[in-house]
Parts: C-alpha cells; sequence; structure tokens
C-alpha cells in the first residue's frame, strides 16, 4: 500500500492519544492486580497502595459532581434570564438546590463543631492509653509523673469548662443531660488516683489508673457528643436540614416510589391483554406466580405456591442468568476494546 | 463471581481465551469485513420513531439512566451517536436527560460529534444534555417532567435501569411517544416489554450500536462474543455432562469444572 503524502496524511490528535495513554495505564494497572495472585500483590507492594489508588478514582468521580451542578445553573439559569418557557420551574429548582446546600452546608458546620468538642474528650482516653503503652514499650518520652499531671491538668481544665457552660439551666436535667453529668463524674473521680502514677516504670496501680481514666475519657467522649447533637436538634439550622431533607426530599422520593405500585397496574393492564401466545402464557405465568404468593393462592390449590416456586426458581432462573452471561460476555469484549483503545469513530469521530 | 479481587488460573486462561477470539475476528472484519448480523426489529424501529418525530415536528428523548462510566455507557454511546447524527438530519429536537455527571461529559462529547458528522455542528445545544440528579427517583420526576413538557415523539431508554424504570418508561406512554428500550438489568426487561414500543434484551443493546452503524470493529466484537458465548455454553454442557457422570458412578474421579475456575495459584503450584 503506498503512503499517503505528507499533506494528505490526518492530523494527530494529541488529545485523543493522551486518553488513550491514560485510559491504557489505568487499565494496566487494575489488569494487573486482577491477574496476579494475592501473595504476589502483597509482595511487590501493589496490595498495600491499592486502597489509596481505588480512593484516587472515586475522588476523580466525585468531582464530577460540580460538572454536574455547572450544568444545571446554567442550563436553568439561562431560562430564568430569557424568561423562556417554564422559567417558573427553574427558577423553583435553582431555589431548591441553593436552600439545599446552604442548610446543609450550615448543618455540616454545626456537626463539625459537635465533633471537635467531643474529640476534647476523647483525647483524654487516648492520651491515657498513649501514655501506658509508651511505658510498656519503653518509648523515649517525658517521665511518667509529668505526663500524668499533664493530663489531669488537661482533663480538669476540660471538666470545668464542661461544668460551667453545659451543665447549667434546663437541659442539664434531660437524660442525655444526667448521663453527660454522671459520665463527667467518672472522670472527676478517676483523677485522683492518677498521684499513683510514679515518675519511672510503670506499676498496676498505676497503669489500672491510667486505664480507668482512659475509659472515663471515652464514656463522657460519647456522653458529650449525644448531648451536643440533641441540643443542636433544637437550632433553626438542624431544623431546617430536617425539614427540607427528612420533610420534603425523602417524602418526594417515597411519592415517586408510590407511583409505580399505579403504573404496574397500568402497565399490567395493556400487557395481559391476551393477543398472541406469547402474551397468554405470559398472563398464565403472571397468575401462578401471584396466586402462589398470596394465601388464597393455597385455598384454590396446595400445588400453586410449589408451581410458583418453580416458575421463578427454573424457567425464570434460567433466562435472568442467560441475559446476564450474554451481556456480562458483551461488556467483557467491550471493556477490552475500550482498554486497547480499538475504536474506530463508534460513538466519536475524533476516535477515528 | 461478585467480589472476586484477583484472578484464579482458570478465570485468567477464559479471558485469554475471549481476548484470543477478539483480536482473530477483528483480524478478519478488517481483512474480509463478511459477518452476518441478523436482523433486529428493536433496533430497526429506532429509525421509525425518529421518522415519526420528523413527521409531528417532536423532539426526541434519549436517556442512559443510571448508566455510570463503563462498557455499557459505552455500548449506549454507539446507539446515541446514531440517533443524534439522524435526529440532526433531520434538523429535530434532542433531549439527552443525564444522571451520571461523570457520564454526562462524555455524552456530550459524543452528541457533538455525531452533529458535526452529521454536517450541522452548529446546530448542537450543549443544554440539550440535561442533568437532572443522582438521586434516582428525583431523576425519574425530572425526567417525567420534561418527557411532558417536550412532548416528546420518541423516546429511547437505553442502559442500566433499577426501580425508576416503569416510571420512565410509563412517562413516555403517557405522551404517546414511540419507545424503545434496551437493558442489561433482566429485572426490568418485563416493565419494558408491558410499556413499550420495542425491547431490547441484554446483549441485544451491546449488538444495537454494531447493527446501526455495520462498522468493522463493531461487527467484530458482535462476532467474538458469539463465539465466547459458544465457548461457554459448551463449558456448561461439558460441566453437566461430567457431574452427571460423576453422580452415576461415584467411583471414577472426573475433573471438575467448577475447581477449574476456583482453584487458585497456590493450588496448582
Amino acid at each position: 500500500m503506498e503512503r499517503p503524502a505528507v499533506s494528505e496524511r490526518q492530523p494527530i490528535d494529541r488529545r485523543a492519544q493522551v486518553i488513550r495513554a491514560f485510559t491504557l495505564l489505568g487499565g494496566v494497572y487494575f489488569f494487573l492486580y486482577f491477574i496476579l495472585p494475592e501473595t504476589a500483590a502483597e509482595s511487590l507492594g501493589i496490595k498495600a497502595r491499592h486502597e489509596a489508588i481505588s480512593n484516587g478514582f472515586i475522588v476523580i468521580g466525585a468531582m464530577a459532581v460540580g460538572l454536574g451542578l455547572f450544568n444545571l445553573v446554567s442550563a436553568h439559569g439561562s431560562r430564568i434570564a430569557f424568561a423562556r418557557k417554564g422559567w417558573a420551574y427553574s427558577l423553583a429548582l435553582l431555589v431548591g438546590l441553593f436552600s439545599m446546600l446552604a442548610v446543609t452546608a450550615a448543618q455540616w458546620r454545626q456537626s463539625l463543631g459537635i465533633t471537635a468538642e467531643a474529640r476534647k474528650a476523647q483525647i483524654v482516653g487516648e492520651f491515657a492509653q498513649r501514655i501506658v503503652q509508651d511505658a510498656e514499650s519503653h518509648a523515649a518520652a517525658p517521665a511518667l509523673a509529668v505526663r500524668a499531671a499533664a493530663l489531669r491538668a488537661y482533663a480538669d481544665g476540660l471538666l470545668d469548662q464542661i461544668g460551667a457552660t453545659l451543665l447549667v439551666g434546663p437541659p442539664a436535667e434531660t437524660p442525655l443531660g444526667i448521663e453527660l453529668r454522671a459520665a463527667a463524674a467518672s472522670l472527676r473521680g478517676s483523677l485522683p488516683r492518677l498521684e499513683a502514677v510514679p515518675g519511672e516504670s510503670l506499676s498496676p496501680e498505676g497503669k489500672g489508673a491510667l486505664t480507668d481514666v482512659g475509659r472515663a475519657g471515652e464514656l463522657l467522649s460519647a456522653a458529650l457528643g449525644a448531648f451536643l447533637r440533641q441540643e443542636s436538634s433544637s437550632t433553626m439550622v438542624q431544623q431546617l436540614y430536617t425539614l427540607l431533607y427528612e420533610g420534603l426530599f425523602n417524602q418526594l422520593g417515597s411519592a415517586m416510589f408510590a407511583l409505580l405500585g399505579v403504573y404496574i397496574a397500568a402497565a399490567a393492564f395493556r400487557a395481559f391483554r391476551i393477543r398472541t401466545v406469547e402474551s397468554a402464557l405470559m398472563m398464565a405465568a403472571a397468575l401462578i406466580v401471584m396466586l402462589g404468593q398470596i394465601s388464597l393462592g393455597q385455598l384454590i390449590s396446595d400445588e400453586l405456591p410449589a408451581m410458583r416456586q418453580w416458575l421463578l426458581e427454573v424457567p425464570n432462573s434460567a433466562a435472568f442468568r442467560a441475559i446476564r452471561l450474554g451481556a456480562s460476555v458483551a461488556a467483557l469484549m467491550l471493556a477490552i476494546r475500550m482498554w486497547l483503545s480499538i475504536e474506530s469513530g463508534s460513538f466519536s469521530s475524533r476516535k477515528r | 463471581m461478585g467480589g472476586l479481587e484477583h484472578a484464579t488460573p482458570g478465570i485468567l486462561l477464559t479471558i485469554a481465551c475471549a481476548a484470543v477470539i477478539l483480536f482473530v475476528q477483528l483480524r478478519r472484519a478488517t481483512r474480509r469485513g463478511d459477518h452476518f448480523i441478523r436482523r433486529i426489529a428493536g433496533v430497526d424501529a429506532v429509525e421509525g420513531a425518529i421518522g415519526r418525530c420528523a413527521e409531528m415536528g417532536r423532539p426526541v428523548a434519549f436517556t442512559t439512566a443510571l448508566t455510570d462510566v463503563g462498557p455499557v455507557l459505552y455500548a449506549c454511546l454507539g446507539v446515541l451517536h446514531s440517533v443524534a447524527k439522524r435526529v440532526a438530519q433531520y434538523k429535530l429536537k434532542l433531549v439527552v436527560p443525564q444522571y451520571s455527571p461523570e457520564a454526562m461529559a462524555i455524552v456530550e462529547d459524543s452528541v457533538r460529534d455525531a452533529y458535526n458528522d452529521a454536517g450541522r455542528g452548529a446546530a448542537f445545544d450543549p443544554q440539550s444534555i440535561v442533568f437532572l440528579s443522582s438521586e434516582q427517583f428525583a431523576f425519574a420526576s425530572g425526567y417525567m417532567g420534561l418527557i411532558h413538557r417536550e412532548k416528546a415523539g420518541a423516546a429511547f431508554l437505553f442502559g442500566v435501569f433499577a426501580a425508576e424504570a416503569l416510571v420512565l418508561a410509563e412517562a413516555g406512554q403517557q405522551v404517546g411517544a414511540r419507545q424503545v428500550a434496551a437493558s442489561v438489568s433482566p429485572e426490568q426487561v418485563a416493565f419494558f416489554i408491558c410499556t413499550c414500543d420495542y425491547t431490547l434484551i441484554g446483549e441485544e443493546l451491546f449488538a444495537a450500536s454494531a447493527y446501526l452503524s455495520r462498522e468493522p470493529v463493531q461487527v467484530a466484537t458482535l462476532a467474538a462474543q458469539d463465539r465466547v458465548k459458544l465457548l461457554f455454553a459448551a463449558i456448561i454442557v461439558v460441566g453437566v455432562l461430567l457431574a452427571t457422570l460423576g453422580a452415576l458412578a461415584p467411583g471414577i474421579t472426573l475433573p471438575s469444572i467448577e475447581r477449574f475456575f476456583t482453584a487458585s495459584w497456590s493450588d496448582l503450584l
């Protein structure tokens, strides 16, 4: 075959080449990960990095949400701006979108604050555990007594702060408030035992004191988190979030799902008109399955539930498996073709 | 084999066989191009449905529903490209409601290319690719609203569907749209058969693109997948025979097909 003249050759599509290179490299990685035995993947260090790499792909996917948002704002924004047909629907959509975004962001910020407060108490537990671990492993660290004193000072400060700000007024008398008070009292009660922690090696008494303080810190963290979440449930942000998400969004989703019942009846009415042998077969099978499912079917015949079971497990499963096998084989073929970029203008002229 | 993290030697050998069959068919298609594709009524109906829209002056809707980026989406894009090209030639309006933002970018590119191929690149409207929602029922309600407002003359439902399948198909039915559905989700096929004019089942979705384009690479893939399916059918028959023989004559030790696929590298070495 004669080579085409330089002027007749297609220009090199750098964009397509970059896409193909990335597709091939990504495919090579996942293919290698799949075909390598588990032991080989571990010894090559692929297994340890696999989660991080997979998370990277999820992050790229999450970025695409921005594309969706941009499309929504651009499509509906222009409809409102030029007062095109249906602009009111677009306005409702954008108002809903931005209200939900704003309220969710505020609620997220609030929950971050709660987590940060609960974390302060969690530090008490973690610090106590760390002191024990360091002492047992003889790790280089300040003297035990110094660390125990620092832990006690931090815990005392935290308890004073909780006592002064949270355990006052009516909220402190609620069940969660009482639980928080009990957790705080338990931690305060365990703190004097830290004096038993010696300066050099860890004694059994010292270890017991640190373990008790650690447990009390964890309990306080859980109680504090629950108390603060209860406190925040009465804030305007949380109430708005509950109204929009649970009161509206979830209910609208349920309403759409409920529509299925009506549509199934309408579709069944159309499908079950016996016009051909196939529709007669479908009608008969549907009748057996429906009657076999309910107690009325058993009244008609004891065999109906068994017939229903046979229909579902034998012909139905066989058909499902055949469809799945065919689709999976086709997907495998397409995946190999995509991976190696063996395309010639199937869905994009640029890939020629 | 859901959740399989590492291939067993048997699975690796099967994938290798599939790849070899694909390459042999690709070579044959590019050299001789003599593959035959049987008639698929549902795919023939695609052309008719677009023609009907041209007569009625109504828009065409195409959705890939819950399909994410993957082989199924690429199979749908083959059909979308053909539909969009025809829509561009007939100067019709196309609406492509989207569920997945990742897929949306690829879909937009594909539709733009189809308009360019039809020589009507300037007529492409990026806003015809509408992102609705990544929430299943929010997407379904958005689709219903869109189909009712636009009074679509034809609706093509290709890809992965779940419980919203019937809601989408009923919306098209209510506005009298000619509907062609293709799904790899067997649970939804029954709903589509009840509601749509034509339904492509399972792998027919993958065949549709090759059928419409008659493009050698796609036709070769179709031929290869038929041969791989034959291979699997042979494996199933051999497996059933071996298992039956094993049950009839317990004293004879026969090779196990199940063991061939499940034995790990450490079992072999």
